[in-house]
């Protein structure tokens, strides 16, 4: 007899009594789906934090940290980490294809009456390409804004609504600490986890920056690599030159990767006990609730069962009848649970703003999960009902 | 075909044990069409189940065309209820969720048969027993007579040597009775089916060529010479 008929048989037993087979999943479908809805809240959530580590477009962020002793030692550098020699350095590293520098701080904006304060950010050229800057209207800083150090400004699209409203802001002059810059260009509005955190903020040339300001400070150097697996490398040794250069020991350090690494598995494996023991749980009591009900089925059908044991059915085809029934039962219910745990997954990805990613990897255990289910439980059901005295069952009313 | 030597059967109650078949010895022929009468309780359907493969003897040698019951396995018996015989029960037995083609189609199903083969042989059997308009009816549309037709199709569409009918009218009226009986000459007449009915009506008995009675777990008659209140038809 082949595994299709059995599965007809299977679903023709399960459909006749459609309440009982679904409060039977229903333990299966709870286990499932929650399984799959915290795996892919557990991936989201790595995903994001390793996003918020590693910076966008495989960069790497330099830092200056100081002991106590070296800021007594070079008292200066605590204000100004960076320098553009610093960056040509590192430029000069054949791993770097890239270095973006930016210097940010905390200014006034102004605009006809309205004031507030903004995050101004001098940024480099790569500094766009790397975080991509896209601009929604106008353009962004090109080039010749940057080497002419022209006074041009980028403006981001809380900006623009706050100080511009319906208003094209494009070609207007707003002034920055009191220093007059055109804006040529209007972000993007964000998407995602910090949408609502987008601060006031205007892009605006380094060179104009320093011009102006005759602020030579560069706050923040970020690497990016030429290959991926040079990331770390091309970090560490732009960390070292620049030890060097200022003749420090360790203020400067790039984030170690493997720590990063580190932290995540752990926050990933208490993740995995809390899914393990839900699962856990949740799958065992479904379990026997598949078993239990099979047991109530062989019972009910102890009568079929001799009919098709005089007809000719082997002890294995009987039970593999009964076994393929617990099978179709959890997969059914697995198969539910998955579609509901990715149905949760999106729904709570729309509001916290990050995706949940549902795997296929995941959704095959899933399957398989819930046919070993359906296995390891409908065995004693069908065991039960393959030893069966044919006799005996023939006479049972 | 069918040889019994020395068949006992003891069922064991508690402390009790009964015994059910004393030494039986019979032979059944090929193509014969055999009545086992006896009243309830005499051990004539133990009997029936151990010629049908549905259980073992506790002593004695059973030989089904020359092979001995002893040395087989549970599957080979399987097997032998499938190919070899067919069953008709008192209470039909049809599997109440299928339609009557569908209960015909299981023993072709444990035979293996393609689909296509099995559709053909089942719609050609229920032709036999004269259902070939009732084919895609569920057992609870169907009459008394009309459902132990259906058994019968489903006994004989694996084309078996022996047909073993448990008292196959017990549930019928006579006149229906009449017609499953007329049924099991034809299919013995014409097919050259061996057929054994177990019943303790003795109209029932008459329609078989030879009867053989059975009472408390012995052969007390058996012969088509005499027999006595039935008849040969």
């Amino acid at each position: 007899m082949s595994i299709l008929e059995n599965i007809k048989i299977a679903l023709s037993s399960i459909m006749v009594h459609k309440m009982r087979s679904f409060l039977t999943m229903l333990g299966i479908i709870i286990g499932i789906s929650s399984v799959i809805f915290i795996v892919a809240l557990g991936q989201g959530g790595t995903e994001q934090l390793k996003s918020l580590f590693v910076g966008p477009g495989n960069t790497i962020s330099l830092t200056y940290l100081p002991s106590e002793e070296e800021i007594q030692k070079n008292p200066e550098l605590l204000w100004s980490p960076f320098t553009e020699e610093d960056i040509r350095a590192i430029e000069s590293i054949p791993e770097v294809l890239q270095v973006v520098a930016s210097n940010e701080y905390f200014g006034t904006l102004r605009y006809r009456e309205k004031q507030e304060d903004v995050y101004i950010a001098g940024i480099n050229q790569a500094y766009i390409e790397v975080n991509e800057l896209n601009v929604a209207s106008g353009r962004n800083l090109l080039s010749s804004d940057f080497l002419g150090a022209r006074r041009t400004a980028v403006i981001n699209a809380a900006s623009a609504e706050e100080f511009f409203g319906d208003k094209n802001p494009l070609g207007e002059i707003i002034y920055l600490d009191s220093q007059p810059f055109e804006v040529v260009g209007v972000l993007e509005k964000p998407e995602g986890l910090f949408a609502a955190f987008d601060t006031f903020t205007v892009y605006i040339p380094w060179e104009t920056l320093r011009a102006i300001t005759g602020d030579r400070n560069i706050s923040t150097i970020t690497i990016q690599a030429k290959n991926t697996e040079d990331l770390q490398t091309a970090g560490e040794k732009a960390a070292r030159l620049l030890n060097q250069i200022h003749g420090t020991d360790e203020a400067y350090q790039v984030l170690n990767m493997e720590q990063i690494a580190e932290g995540l598995g752990q926050i990933t494996g208490i993740m995995t006990m809390i899914i393990g023991s839900i699962a856990g749980i949740s799958l065992l009591v479904g379990g026997i609730g598949v078993m239990n009900i099979m047991l109530v089925s062989v019972t009910e059908r102890t009568r079929e069962i001799g009919i098709r044991m005089a007809l000719g059915a082997t002890r294995g085809q009987i039970l593999l009848q009964f076994l393929i029934e617990s099978i179709t039962l959890t997969l059914i219910g697995g198969i539910i649970g998955i579609i509901l745990g990715m149905i949760g997954a999106t729904i709570v990805s729309a509001f916290i703003g990050f995706s949940l990613t549902v795997s296929l990897p995941v959704i095959l255990i899933g399957v398989g999960f819930s046919m070993l289910i359906g296995i390891v439980f409908g065995i004693l059901p069908a065991n039960k009902a393959s030893n069966l005295d044919p006799i005996e069952s023939l006479r049972y009313e | 075909m069918i040889e019994l030597e020395a068949i006992t059967k003891t069922f064991t109650n508690g402390p009790e044990k009964v015994d059910v078949l004393k030494n039986i010895h019979l032979t059944i022929e090929e193509g014969e069409f055999i009545a086992i009468m006896g009243p309830s309780g005499s051990g004539k359907s133990t009997l029936m189940n151990i010629i049908g493969f549905l259980d073992r003897p506790s002593s004695g040698r059973y030989f089904l065309n020359g092979k001995e019951m002893k040395n087989m396995t549970d599957q080979e018996l399987a097997r032998i209820r499938n190919r070899t015989i067919g069953f008709v029960f008192q209470q039909f037995h049809l599997l109440p969720r299928l339609t009557a083609l569908k209960n015909v189609e299981l023993p072709l199903i444990y035979a293996g048969v393609k689909k296509r083969e099995r559709l053909e042989r089942a719609k050609e059997a229920l032709e036999k027993v004269g259902l070939a308009e009732r084919i895609d009816y569920l057992p609870n549309k169907l009459s008394g007579g009309q459902k132990q037709r259906v058994a019968i199709a489903r006994a004989i569409v694996n084309h078996p040597q022996i047909i073993l009918a448990d008292e196959p009218t017990g549930a019928l009226d006579s006149k229906t009775s009449a017609q499953i009986m007329e049924l099991f000459t034809k299919l013995n007449r014409e097919e050259g089916t061996t057929i054994v009915v177990v019943t303790h009506e003795r109209g029932v008995a008459a329609y078989a060529d030879r009867i053989v009675y059975v009472k408390d777990g012995k052969i007390t008659q058996d012969g088509s010479e005499s027999t006595p209140g039935g008849g040969i038809k």
